[in-house]
């Protein structure tokens, strides 16, 4: 038995006992009891330390017999990447004006939402509607909130009205007029500041911002953006078209990344100007999340923004509790969704847009397009009207100069068959003078009218 | 066969049970714990996934196993649909707003408690029942200690049946403060930067998450204010400007004169200058400029240094930079989107660079250079 592991360990013991202690104290541990006791104490040790890295040793007050003071801890509301499986609150933030034809698709994309609906808190704001948006919101949402499927109702639900005076209206070449878009873009980031400053609470981990004319969106839009683990973060927004403007089009063009050519143009502009996206008129060379879209790319592809597009952003909860909110005036010569975006960068926060993560908005035709939309109606009814007219001509026309000949001939062929040809004679008639009879001899002289056919 | 010299090893390649035993034990430990308790949600999850497997575990977790989330309830007394409906075209501010019932929010950032700022607070005469308190205390030794002396006054009060305000939020502030905060390195002109960025977040983080739909004032009280007039709310109010500042002094005992005095306190409240705003154009972009440091001289009317003992307290002065101290602000201003920049706006941040803000979206800035408030004097 001299390979007994006794020897063998006694044996290194007088190599490395003046080594280092730690073999000494290597050498107590023959036991194997004892070597799965220390073994098993350095588990709990590390589950232990686990532990502490989750817990805050900050102190907590017990507010709980005072039903009017609330405590919280802010920590505890920083948002993850994957929320949902800690019960993580979202708000979902959504601006509605003149929007009751867009409730019924929006609803029917809340319904879906995959993310657990008892942990999304809802906050509307209705301004300067003239439609019955507040009437059709109340019916969605009560419907919602009796479904007896209770996984499908939501988390506190609240709505809020205030009129900003619109001095723009809302139709689409009104809203996307180059000379428009400055007092529109600060008085939408107004009504938008409006409602998540009076929505958010301390205990909100996200906050989504969603336009309810979106037409598709995945149902897990939320767990999609959230899993990236970014302060800021938006899809890529494009829409569907008729097919004579080429199927589809790219849509938020306010995702950008900063480019030289636009900080030398903000450089150029006075403290008021407002850059907005898309115009002919501020030419900044900014590369588009929108345009970077490939249809087989990667959706979990990021890319870096400082410009952001409100149809769809969701964000941690601490960018706005922080103070990121949408300028009402021109910040760094942006204003709303755009501003929102270089303010949160200014903050030292992440931007991020997704170029192969798709949502599409509705197809809201411009007035140029509902022109020609309406040309080519016209010009549909014209041809079918002249279709109907020529059918009828053709009928006519036919009908006054059938080819009778073979019919005739046939039918000559027909009651001539009994009669014997061989002997017809052939009867010459003189018709000269036949047609003389009407003639005046007084007007003999008078000249008939030029008749060439 | 190759020797080894290393007695761990051979003991493991000899004995290899003895190692991935107890770590396959602690493996298995740490998944029980830390991972799925399979709740609700994953059955509901698994009818999905019927069709198609779901692209995410829909299994709860829990951050914190063994301390439990002890922050107030969330979402109670909620209606039973959930639903509520807020006009906020009715929100009104007027200067006399006792008399329309409006509601007030006061809001302190609290790095400590004093006892004479919590007994002039309950002895503002403004209705009780229309003013809620706000509190952030900073995440480090003095906020606990703060909290712990801020939860006692307001327990104190509520068995003395002194606690008739509409709403108390307590809130632990998320990000990591500085954690000194001693007079002599709190203005130091290095860390005034760092310090008042962080203030910034801090006031941020309070107002946007206790501000509510009926809320139609909100004053700022530093915790350091400990002498105010009673009617404080209504004297400020009474101006009905969208941004109103008291001008804060400060009681010593004047070793010279050997008699009580007043001296001037919070400089922080000025009209712009051409000096100042040349010192800020020569300034790259992330500098800010502090007002109350001989480095640099702004020459800016200090509205502290306008006061007049004998002058009308309802005087009124334009300004351009605000501070903290006592500031009386339309709630509109603060949802226009009007916020304490923990970066240099303009060069200016925090409480200064609020001012600015609020006048980019077109409000106007008001202090009032005879109404005092006190700060504590350490």
């Amino acid at each position: 038995m001299s390979s007994s592991p006794y020897d063998d360990d006694s044996k290194t013991l007088k190599y490395s006992r003046s080594r280092s202690p730690a073999v000494v104290v290597f050498s107590v541990f023959k036991s194997k009891v004892l070597y799965f006791v220390v073994l098993f104490l350095i588990g709990i040790a590390f589950i232990g330390a686990q532990m502490l890295a989750f817990t805050s040793s900050a102190y907590t007050p017990d507010f709980s017999k005072l039903s009017n003071v609330q405590f919280f801890d802010l920590a505890h509301y920083d948002g993850s990447a994957n929320g949902w499986q800690y019960e993580e609150r979202v708000l979902f933030c959504v601006p509605l004006r003149d929007a009751a034809a867009h409730l019924p698709m929006f609803f029917g994309h809340m319904k879906n939402l995959t993310y657990p609906h008892n942990l999304i808190d809802l906050a509307f704001l209705v301004s300067d509607s003239s439609d019955d948006t507040m009437g059709a919101l109340k019916k969605h949402l009560k419907e919602i909130q009796n479904d007896p499927d209770t996984t499908k109702r939501f988390g506190e639900i609240e709505i809020f009205e205030k009129d900003f005076g619109q001095v723009i209206g809302q139709g689409f070449s009104d809203r996307h007029g180059f000379a428009a878009q400055g007092p529109r873009r600060k008085l939408m980031a107004r009504a938008r500041n409006w409602l998540w400053t009076v929505a958010i609470k301390p205990y909100h981990s996200h906050v989504y911002w969603r336009d309810a004319d979106v037409e598709t969106v995945p149902p897990t839009i939320l767990e999609d953006l959230m899993h990236h683990d970014k302060d800021v973060i938006v899809p890529n927004v494009w829409r569907p078209l008729p097919d004579w403007l080429g199927n589809q089009q790219p849509y938020d063009l306010n995702s950008w990344q900063e480019s030289d050519g636009g900080l030398q143009l903000a450089d150029t502009l006075d403290e008021d100007a407002c850059i907005v996206e898309g115009y002919v008129e501020y030419q900044t060379w900014r590369p588009h999340l929108a345009y970077l879209r490939d249809p087989y790319g990667d959706p979990e592809v990021e890319m870096e923004l400082d410009g952001i597009g409100g149809v769809s952003i969701l964000t941690k909860a601490k960018v706005f509790r922080t103070g990121g909110h949408f300028p009402a005036f021109s910040f760094e010569k942006h204003a709303e969704t755009e501003a929102f975006g270089k303010l949160s960068k200014r903050m030292g926060y992440s931007v991020i847009g997704l170029p192969h993560y798709v949502i599409w908005h509705i197809y809201e035709p411009s007035s140029d397009d509902l022109k020609h939309m309406e040309w080519m109606a016209l010009e549909e009814i014209r041809q079918k009207e002249e279709a109907k007219i020529k059918k009828v001509y053709d009928k006519v026309w036919n009908k006054a100069f059938e080819d009778v000949q073979e019919h005739w001939n046939l039918e000559k062929s027909k009651f001539l068959k009994n009669t014997d040809m061989s002997n017809l004679r052939h009867i010459q008639v003189d018709w000269s003078g036949v047609d003389d009879w009407n003639l005046d001899d007084k007007q003999q002289n008078k000249k008939l009218a030029d008749f060439n056919p | 066969m190759v020797y080894i010299k290393n007695p761990y090893i051979r003991y493991i390649r000899r004995k290899p049970w003895a190692v991935i035993a107890p770590v396959s034990v602690i493996v298995v430990l740490y998944f029980f714990l830390f991972s799925s308790s399979s709740s609700l949600s994953s059955s509901s999850g698994s009818k999905n996934s019927a069709q198609s497997s779901p692209k995410y575990n829909y299994n709860t977790k829990s951050r914190r196993w063994f301390a439990k989330n002890r922050d107030s309830i969330i979402l109670k007394n909620l209606p039973s649909d959930h639903i509520s409906h807020y006009d906020l075209n009715k929100l009104t501010t007027s200067p006399d707003a006792l008399a329309k019932k409006e509601e007030v929010l006061i809001l302190t950032p609290m790095s400590r408690f004093l006892p004479q700022y919590w007994a002039n607070l309950q002895k503002l005469s403004y209705d009780h029942s229309l003013i809620s308190l706000g509190f952030i205390l900073p995440r480090n030794n003095d906020g606990d200690v703060a909290l712990k002396q801020l939860e006692e006054a307001i327990k104190d009060a509520s068995t003395n049946n002194q606690l008739k305000y509409k709403k108390i939020t307590i809130l632990r502030q998320d990000s990591n403060s500085l954690d000194s905060q001693l007079e002599k390195d709190r203005h130091a002109l290095k860390v005034q930067k760092e310090r008042r960025s962080m203030m910034a977040l801090a006031r941020n983080s309070l107002v946007f998450t206790t501000i509510s739909p009926t809320t139609s004032w909100i004053l700022w009280l530093d915790a350091d204010i400990v002498e105010t007039p009673e009617t404080l709310i209504q004297d400020l109010v009474a101006h009905n400007k969208p941004v109103i500042s008291a001008n804060v002094y400060q009681r010593y005992y004047n070793e010279e004169e050997k008699k009580n005095a007043i001296r001037a306190y919070d400089f922080n409240n000025w009209v712009e200058s051409e000096e100042g705003l040349k010192i800020a154009a020569s300034l790259p972009e992330d500098e800010i400029v502090v007002e109350g440091y001989a480095e640099m001289a702004t020459y800016r009317p200090l509205m502290a240094l306008f006061y007049d003992a004998n002058g009308d307290q309802h005087t009124e002065m334009a300004l351009d930079g605000v501070g903290g101290g006592a500031v009386m602000v339309k709630a509109d201003v603060h949802r226009d989107g009007a916020m304490f920049p923990s970066f240099p706006f303009y060069h200016l941040i925090e409480t200064e660079g609020f001012a600015k803000m609020a006048k980019r979206l077109g409000y106007e800035v008001f202090g009032l250079p005879n109404y005092l408030v006190y700060h504590y004097n350490e």
